[in-house]
């Protein structure tokens, strides 16, 4: 290809500037609008992918039927604790926690509370070892709360202030974690008796168990359920399998909506640049007539199109990036997390839909250009 | 060799056929050769069987030994790159090339190296007058100059046919003049320059003439250099 043909493209998009920029911001918006909306899924795998890693028990006990990511009414009975840890020696546990968990809260995140309620003894870093003290007592004791760091900024709790859970169950918070950006940052951890006593219940909402380094987490989670009756046992992976499946169909619903937009951007380049190629039916006949083939006309009309499609992904890419950052400035304000992230993969993948647009917009316009007839096309006839 | 041999072109209007071009057959030698004829008497339409833009209802063009018509639409634009060159009466250059990419255009396309093109088509612009316009666009540029640029461009391939339709047809006489002197000059320079007009007066420059009439050739008249008066023969 020479810079004659380069020269070509570029200043023909030039010569009708406002055109040209038209259906480059028409392609920018369409694909910015795609890249934000995929953008929720890669940010919901990276928080689900964060917190998984923070998880220090690697299995994950729940009753059968029950989807790990939104453990619900406690319904894990106090025999089910008792047979894992009669066969914890055998598999290879090392440790069992029982846990108890409600929710309280409005529409409004920022309003709400987890509350989850750990055995005597234990506190947040037992659970996610990452966890840093903001001050106070690591562990909730008899009658006390450690809280998340988000939720203590938020509600303005600072130790010494009393936390009620229910109209009989009140608690004085000892603890304040530091913000991680996560979801502990909304977690109240509490003495289980309290949870269990606000749900009026002795059963348990999960349990999390840690295994020998030497055992494989998907085997011993094989071995607890084939030994106990009525339970899942889940590994992070299982977890985030789960999760994966399920960004992947709400990744696909996003992508249909997006694409109503990109249809649109490719309809406008196809027409512009079937409008250009009306425009230069001569042009495109006086270079048949110098020895151009029909390829090479082919390829000039359909690397304009390409030019916009590129173009316009680039600049669509920036702004669906920038968008993804206000929406994350925003959420990380409201709950502390970053919902929306723009990874390697997504802008790699928003290019090749713009280049693939940008050809697909460009190929009748360019079969049209090369297939004119000379006579016809220089007014020879 | 180009030779054109019982050329016919009829185009259907409806449910008449119009003749456009009516059996014609010449073998065009090298030099200056005009073709002339009333408005309608199909001289655009032999040139554009002459050329390969158009292909013929009878007959054929041949260019040496090969069959115009036998070729496919790209053989015949191959063909034309390597062995044509080109002046219109109008949309000559390419608008958003400069006068040095226009004339650079047909070797780029030919596959010659961008320096080597550059520098040629420089050397082209500057034999035609306008070696100080390379980098205007077209619009920048007079009708006279941009006739110029196209002769430059016609030769940028070196071919041994050279077609000009009405190369003078929008011209002042000063830039019209120019002009023919350039086609004149590859016609001495041993091309076989096909000149296309109705100017008599500019086909009188030309070593013969085709008269045509209906899309007949009437009659060869061959011209006689340096006072001899024309005289006239039949075609071939």
């Amino acid at each position: 290809m020479g810079v004659e043909v380069l020269a070509l493209v570029y200043r023909n998009l030039r010569a009708r500037p406002i055109r040209s920029i038209l259906t480059l911001l028409g392609i920018v918006v369409s694909t910015a609008s795609m890249v934000l909306f995929l953008s929720f899924g890669e940010g919901l795998r990276k928080a689900l992918g964060a917190e998984l890693s923070n998880v220090g028990p690697a299995i994950l006990v729940l009753p059968e039927g029950v989807e790990a990511i939104s453990p619900g009414y406690p319904e894990l009975r106090p025999d089910t604790l008792r047979q894992i840890q009669s066969v914890a020696a055998e598999l290879g546990i090392t440790q069992v926690i029982p846990t108890a968990t409600f929710a309280r809260g409005g529409f409004d995140p920022s309003s709400s509370f987890i509350f989850q309620g750990l055995p005597q003894g234990f506190g947040p870093k037992d659970l996610y070892p990452n966890i840093q003290l903001e001050s106070g007592s690591p562990t909730p004791g008899v009658a006390g709360a450690v809280v998340g760091g988000g939720i203590a900024q938020r509600n303005n709790l600072s130790l010494g202030k009393t936390l009620r859970l229910s109209p009989h169950v009140s608690l004085k918070v000892v603890g304040v974690l530091q913000k991680t950006g996560g979801i502990t940052d909304s977690f109240v951890f509490v003495p289980i008796k309290s949870v269990q006593a606000v749900l009026n219940t002795e059963n348990y909402t999960s349990i999390l168990v840690s295994i020998d380094p030497g055992r494989r987490a998907e085997e011993v989670a094989r071995g607890l359920k084939e030994k106990i009756a009525g339970v899942e046992a889940q590994t992070a992976g299982d977890v985030l399998r789960f999760a994966e499946r399920a960004v992947r169909i709400s990744d696909l619903v996003r992508f249909g909506i997006s694409l109503v937009a990109l249809v649109v951007g490719g309809l406008l380049v196809a027409n512009t640049v079937m409008m250009s190629v009306y425009e230069r039916i001569r042009e495109f006949g006086l270079m048949r007539a110098l020895g151009a083939k029909r390829d090479f006309i082919f390829g000039l009309v359909l690397l304009e199109a390409l030019l916009l499609g590129v173009v316009g992904g680039m600049l669509g890419l920036v702004l669906g990036q920038a968008a993804s950052g206000l929406v994350n400035w925003y959420t990380g304000r409201e709950v502390g997390i970053a919902l929306s992230a723009v990874t390697f993969r997504l802008a790699s993948f928003s290019l090749l839909v713009a280049v693939v647009l940008g050809l697909l917009a460009g190929f009748l316009p360019a079969r049209t250009a090369s297939r004119l007839k000379v006579v016809e096309a220089l007014g020879r006839v | 060799m180009l030779e054109a041999i019982n050329l016919h072109k009829r185009y259907h209007q409806g449910e008449i056929d119009v003749v456009a071009v009516d059996h014609f057959s010449y073998r065009f030698p090298a030099g200056l050769t005009a073709i002339v004829g009333p408005s309608g008497s199909g001289k655009t339409t032999l040139l554009n069987l002459l050329a390969g833009f158009d292909v013929p209802s009878e007959g054929e063009v041949r260019l040496d030994t090969t069959p115009l018509s036998t070729l496919s639409e790209d053989g015949r634009s191959e063909v034309r790159l390597k062995h044509m060159g080109f002046v219109f009466q109008q949309w000559n250059l390419i608008p958003t090339l400069t006068a040095l990419e226009n004339v650079a255009f047909p070797m780029m396309l030919a596959g010659v190296g961008l320096k080597e093109r550059t520098a040629r088509a420089a050397h082209l612009l500057q034999a035609v007058g306008l070696g100080q316009r390379g980098k205007h666009l077209p619009s920048k540029l007079s009708g006279g100059e941009q006739q110029r640029v196209a002769i430059a461009r016609a030769l940028a391939l070196n071919p041994p046919i050279l077609f000009a339709d009405e190369p003078t047809g929008n011209l002042d006489s000063v830039s019209g003049a120019l002009v023919v002197d350039l086609l004149l000059q590859q016609a001495q320079e041993g091309r076989t320059v096909v000149l296309v007009t109705h100017d008599l007066e500019l086909a009188r420059k030309a070593e013969r003439i085709l008269h045509l009439k209906d899309g007949r050739l009437l009659r060869v008249e061959e011209m006689a250099r340096e006072a001899t008066p024309p005289t006239a023969r039949e075609p071939v």
